[in-house]
């Protein structure tokens, strides 16, 4: 799909591109970096698209979303704060929920902005502020120095980027090798449905409630009912025009009662299908899930209810910060710092 | 074609003529009586019921008196078994039949079986044997009731149930009927008598000393075992009666000629010679019987000197049949020579020696070599009536030698004891000495006179043509015998004789036992002391019996352990004990047997073969010790008795040999007593010792020079056993421990010390900084898809 | 309405009602390139960054291209256990994190400090 030697350049430059952006001391060349990444990026797409020809390239959305997630996927590990990090990160998650919608997986789509951005981002931030502290009144707001120095950025890079190289190789060579899926008609899961089914005909004004459904074959899209009055109705799907109803006489001839019949909701949604493949094809790994969720809570209960000796180097150092602060401190009149520091309890809020 | 035939009715006329011959041979069988088994089994279950009463704790002299009782009832059924049916005219081997014990069959024909059965083959020779075997052990069990006495507990019936086990064993060795089962005695009474002489386990002399008698006689073992199992694939069954037959009829178990076969004639006789001397402590075999002397006295006495080193020569005369497949009897040759050096090795150490006991177990040794030269010689009935007299003059000797030892703390050596047979108590023990003595000296018209005047007489005429060189062997016996005498008196002279002098031995500096402060009124002191009691005990060895300490506290040996007191000779005295009556009465009993063994002689039965050795050759004659081969009977025609009597500087060898033999036995005696003799009547008035350790012999060891250290230090036999034997073992364990050490430990080290250098060279990656551990990681898998890509495309 | 414009053309309609059409496999790698790269800027995140949120952020940024890859792959085969896995990617990611956070919180009591270089005499 793309000149291999044409990628590896590309590959090469988004390597230096976000070496440039990693944080470091002195001089910090992060837009330039970010830049040279996001150019290696896009001339990536642009290549990947360009031998394809319009019909086979993904809609324009895909190229906004997986920017934006890009983008934001290279600030949350370059950005030296934390918080900033997890805000990037959540625009990331909204920018692959955007692709996700792409995909048609509406649900999961939702599901991640919910869950993601709305319950584990927060439970970050909180842990964030939990383990950052407050500068004190007067004090310049100084960055650790853990968050101001990458650790071996060109290494990581550069294994990074093989490891890039050799697996875009490969899914190159791999997509081009997938066999063509097979397209099933899902409406077939509406035999499973006839509550949907009753429900749709009659919101829709095509069945009375009184009518009963005497035959269904939802491979050619057909449904056979009876009125209250006693007449047989046959509602048919047809393609481009949305279905004919028609009544059918004692001696088989029909009459179209009705065009533009067959209501636009009577099929079978992602969500359903996905609910389907869910809970009919996998009802084992959802109790399984469930009890990681349980044991993940009562680990993170357990842990933050832990009571910890605060460690004598970290004691040390607080000391004689807090001596440098205020002068008048006497570490050994009273010690301002408790040894044993107590259980937050929004920690138990993140467990759940 | 012509040939065979000839070979054939030879064979045929050869076989009848010994059946006829011999009854011993092929002849019938008598079934003997069931009870007969019962001689063997009593003593089995003596040792069984020693058993249960070491189990039960009993801590009296009820195992003594259990095993004196069964073997007296043994002694009785074996006198009733001789009264019945070894004193009238027919002496045919009986035979019982006990259970099948080894039954294999793996064919239909009879060459494919195996058969080993629980039987007894019963003739003259094993009536002999188990005549004295049992009567001694009788006695020498009531002695040792009392001699073991200091150890009353579960050493006692230890003591007697390994006993027991011994006389089962012995009964075992000489009533088998097959080979196996009496490898099953001869065994058995191996491991009794290295159960015995370790009987002082914690004494590291007597562990020394049975390990080495055990190992020893393994190398003889392994000779009698292959001998074993030649026999079977000579003659294809390992019972006497059959293999008896075989040779009567020179046919081995396929139908071949015997006396060509070099196997049966030569290689199985070596073989049965090497398990002999083994047990019997000849020739470079001898060294375990001496330190075999660690054990208690009884022991030594029916042991190691009347009943199982006489095994050997039971086991040649045994099987004397197959000795002479051989037409030119070559082993018996050589079994002649060893004994005769053999004897007359043991007799220069046992003149150079000072241990009374070591004496005894020498001249054990010498005397073994007497019997093989007679057996050697072609007299088995000498060998046999020697066993039987000194059976009974040895075992009176040892238990005369014990009795000094029980008395004197066990101080054994001569220089240091004398006048002892005028001490109070001691009489009886200064007779029965004499008795022994003279007897040991060949004294005219004593049983050991009679016995070995039958083998000297024999070797004279024997002639050469038969027994290479037999002149010269008994030429070294007579002189031998001239020996015996000197250093039998030497004993006898400086010991029982002369001044009343005695230094206590080393138990008795450890115990307390007999002594008391120099010029106390005894009674009195004995009184005080509550010491009266141990005149009854026999210390030998005592000191070292803290494994009687099971038996509890305020035993005998508790107490003697706690007053232990260094004895001081300037402020105390030493109060021997005399030996008490079961002692005395054990003593009595074997002297009395001994000097009416001579009788025997002299005996006129109604059996063949008395005209030659009275009772005794009446008992050998028809047994298997005297049945010969048909190609030896063509040329001995009444072996071990020429009729023509043979000439000894032109006179009836036989007849000149009792005033020849007398004669050097009186000059050993009187050179003795001159050297040792001490001064008036009881040296004879020749001799003038006056101390107990100096004598006129002190003198000759300049003129000797080296030779009486050498010989007094047993020719260096175990020094040479350690260059040429131990060592080189010492040097090759050595390389092999040191292969072990550094090439195959080296390799396993090299297995463990190849990962801990690779854990050495990799430590430093495991630093604990995870993003280490992450670099590693993700470097990992870009390779492995690297690799994998560059593989794939 | 017409579902072909909805997945390959440019024409701009966000929601796909209905079974979607098939998805060329151009597209598909385009998904799949996008969800590489996600993911190893994630792993360099992961490798560089010291601060243990950011590299617990960055953990779930690999997370996320994983999903992505695991959809797009659905999408593709018309499978929709790709979604579910992603379901079970998602609890996952929200068990580790709460473990995870619960552990950084008690490590940071301890040494006051959210590097994790501070960890290493524990050799793990």
């Amino acid at each position: 799909m793309i000149n291999p030697y044409l990628l590896f350049g590309l590959l090469v430059v988004g390597a230096v591109g976000v070496v440039m952006a990693l944080p470091r001391r002195g001089t910090n060349p992060q837009v330039l970096g970010a830049a040279v990444a996001g150019l290696a990026g896009g001339l990536l797409m642009l290549f990947l698209g360009l031998k394809a020809g319009p019909d086979k390239i993904p809609n324009l959305f895909f190229y906004v979303f997986a920017a934006v997630g890009l983008g934001g996927a290279l600030r949350v590990i370059t950005h030296p704060r934390p918080v900033y990090a997890a805000l990037y990160f959540i625009m990331t998650v909204l920018a692959s929920a955007g692709l996700f919608l792409l995909l048609s997986a509406e649900f999961m789509a939702f599901a991640l902005i919910i869950v993601y951005a709305g319950a584990i981002l927060i439970t970050y931030l909180f842990v964030i502020m939990l383990a950052t502290q407050a500068p004190e009144e007067g004090q310049e707001d100084v960055l650790a120095d853990y968050d101001t120095r990458a650790n071996e950025p060109v290494a990581a890079t550069v294994i990074g980027f093989v490891l890039l190289a050799a697996l875009t190789v490969m899914l190159f060579r791999g997509t081009s090798a997938l066999p063509a899926p097979a397209k099933a008609n899902p409406d077939l899961l509406l035999a499973d449905m006839p509550r949907k089914v009753d429900r749709l005909l009659e919101t829709n004004g095509v069945m009375g409630p009184k009518d009963v459904i005497d035959r269904t074959d939802w491979n050619a899209g057909v449904v056979e009912f009876t009125t209250a009055a006693g007449a047989k109705m046959v509602l048919e799907r047809s393609v481009g025009k949305g279905g004919t109803l028609s009544e059918v006489a004692a001696d088989g001839t029909r009459k179209v009662v009705r065009e533009n019949a067959w209501p636009e909701d009577l099929r079978v949604t992602n969500a359903e299908l996905l609910g389907f493949n869910l809970l009919r094809d996998h009802p084992g790994t959802i109790e399984i899930a469930g009890v990681i969720l349980l044991m993940a809570m009562l680990g993170a209960v357990v842990l933050s209810r832990k009571q910890v000796q605060i460690d004598e180097d970290a004691k040390k150092a607080r000391v004689t910060q807090l001596a440098q602060a205020d002068p008048s401190f006497d570490p050994g009149s009273e010690s301002p710092i408790e040894l044993v520091q107590q259980p937050a309890s929004s920690l138990e809020e993140a467990a759940r | 074609m012509t040939h065979h035939l000839t070979m054939l009715e030879t064979l045929t006329s050869l076989a009848v003529a010994a059946g006829e011959g011999h009854a011993g041979g092929a002849g019938a069988m008598r079934e003997a009586p069931q009870w007969v088994l019962a001689i063997a089994l009593l003593p089995f279950a003596a040792f069984l019921l020693n058993g249960v009463c070491a189990a039960l704790k009993v801590r009296n002299q009820f195992p003594a008196w259990l095993t004196i009782g069964t073997l007296a009832t043994s002694f009785g059924l074996t006198l009733y078994l001789f009264l019945n049916y070894f004193t009238g005219a027919d002496r045919a081997p009986m035979h019982v039949h006990g259970f099948e014990w080894i039954h294999f069959q793996w064919g239909a024909t009879e060459a494919q079986t195996f058969i080993s059965n629980f039987a007894f083959y019963i003739d003259g020779l094993t009536c002999l044997w188990i005549l004295f075997v049992t009567g001694l052990a009788t006695l020498i069990a009531l002695y040792s009731s009392e001699y073991m006495n200091h150890d009353v507990g579960l050493g006692y019936c230890r003591f007697f149930a390994a006993f027991s086990l011994f006389v089962f064993s012995m009964l075992v060795l000489v009533m088998a009927d097959n080979l196996l089962l009496m490898f099953l005695g001869w065994e058995g009474v191996g491991l009794c008598s290295y159960l015995l002489i370790g009987y002082f386990y914690k004494k590291p002399a007597a562990v020394a000393a049975a390990k080495k008698a055990f190992i020893i006689n393994r190398i003889g073992d392994l000779g009698l075992l292959m001998a074993i199992f030649s026999a079977y694939g000579i003659f294809g069954t390992v019972e006497y009666s059959k293999i008896f037959a075989m040779v009567a009829a020179n046919a081995d178990g396929a139908g071949n000629l015997l006396s060509v076969n070099t196997w049966a004639g030569i290689v199985l006789p070596l073989l049965l010679t090497a398990g002999a001397f083994g047990k019997s402590a000849q020739l470079f075999f001898y060294v375990w019987l001496p330190d075999a002397m660690e054990g208690p006295t009884p022991v030594s006495a029916l042991i190691h000197a009347a009943t199982m080193v006489t095994a050997g020569v039971f086991l040649i005369a045994r099987l004397y049949p197959v000795y002479t497949i051989d037409p030119a009897l070559t082993i018996l040759t050589l079994v002649a020579w060893c004994g005769a050096i053999t004897a007359f090795w043991a007799a220069t150490i046992e003149m150079a020696i000072f241990d009374i006991k070591r004496v005894m177990g020498y001249s054990t040794i010498s005397q073994l070599g007497f019997m093989f030269a007679g057996l050697g010689l072609l007299s088995p009935t000498g060998a046999a009536f020697h066993t039987f007299t000194h059976a009974f003059f040895k075992a009176t000797l040892f238990l005369g030698v014990g009795a000094v030892m029980h008395g004197f703390g066990g101080q054994l050596d001569l220089r240091r004891l004398s006048g002892v047979a005028w001490m109070r108590g001691f009489g009886l023990v200064g007779i029965a000495m004499l008795i022994g003595s003279i007897n040991l000296s060949g004294v005219p018209f004593t049983a050991g006179f009679f016995s070995k005047d039958m083998i000297l007489a024999q070797g004279f005429t024997t002639p050469s043509t038969m027994i290479g060189g037999a002149q010269i062997v008994a030429w070294i016996l007579l002189i031998t015998a001239g020996m015996t005498a000197y250093y039998t008196f030497r004993t006898f002279f400086r010991v029982y004789t002369g001044p009343k002098e005695f230094n206590p031995g080393d138990d008795a500096e450890l115990l307390d036992l007999g002594r008391h402060p120099k010029g106390t009124n005894l009674e009195q002191w004995h009184k005080e002391h509550g010491h009266g009691h141990g005149h009854g005990h026999g210390h030998d060895h005592s000191h070292d019996h803290g494994h009687a300490h099971d038996h509890g506290a305020g035993s005998v040996a508790d107490r003697r352990l706690q007053t232990r007191i260094d004895f001081d000779p300037t402020t105390e005295e030493f109060d021997p004990h005399p030996p008490g009556w079961a002692m005395k009465a054990a003593i009595l009993a074997c002297m009395l047997c001994s000097i009416l063994a001579a009788g025997l002689y002299f005996m006129k039965t109604a059996g063949p073969g008395a005209e030659h050795g009275g009772w005794v050759g009446s008992m050998i004659h028809p047994s298997s010790a005297h049945f010969a081969s048909p190609e030896f009977g063509k040329t001995a025609t009444h072996m071990g008795q020429p009729h023509e009597p043979a000439a000894f500087f032109g006179q009836d060898a036989h007849k000149l040999m009792y005033y020849v033999s007398a004669g050097v036995g009186l000059i050993g005696i009187l050179i003795a007593a001159f050297l040792h003799g001490p001064k008036g009547w009881q040296g004879l008035f020749i001799g003038n010792r006056v101390i107990a350790e100096k004598s006129r012999a002190d003198g000759l060891i300049n003129l000797f020079g080296p030779i009486t250290k050498v010989a007094r230090n047993k020719w260096y036999v175990d020094e040479i056993y350690d260059a040429i034997i131990v060592k080189p073992l010492h040097v090759l364990s050595h390389i092999f421990h040191l292969i072990d050490q550094y090439i195959v430990d080296g390799i396993v080290n090299l297995c463990g010390a190849i990962p801990r250098w690779i854990g050495k060279a990799l430590r430093p990656t495991q630093s604990g900084e995870i993003h280490g551990y992450a670099i590693g990681m993700a470097g990992g898998v870009a390779v492995l898809l690297v690799l994998v890509f560059v593989l794939t495309s | 309405m017409n579902m072909t414009t909805l997945t390959t053309g440019f024409v701009p309609t966000l929601a796909q009602a209905g079974f979607p059409e098939v998805m060329s496999q151009v597209t598909l790698g385009h998904y799949l390139v996008v969800a590489a790269i996600m993911f190893v800027l994630g792993m360099i995140g992961f490798l560089t960054r010291r601060n243990l949120i950011i590299m617990f952020l960055c953990t779930e940024l690999m997370f996320q291209a994983a999903g992505i890859a695991l959809i797009a792959f659905g999408r593709y085969h018309l499978d929709f256990s790709g979604q579910t896995f992603v379901i079970f990617v998602l609890t996952v990611a929200a068990a580790e994190a709460a473990m995870a956070l619960a552990l950084i919180v008690l490590l940071y009591r301890r040494k006051e400090s959210l590097n994790a270089e501070e960890w290493k005499d524990l050799q793990g």
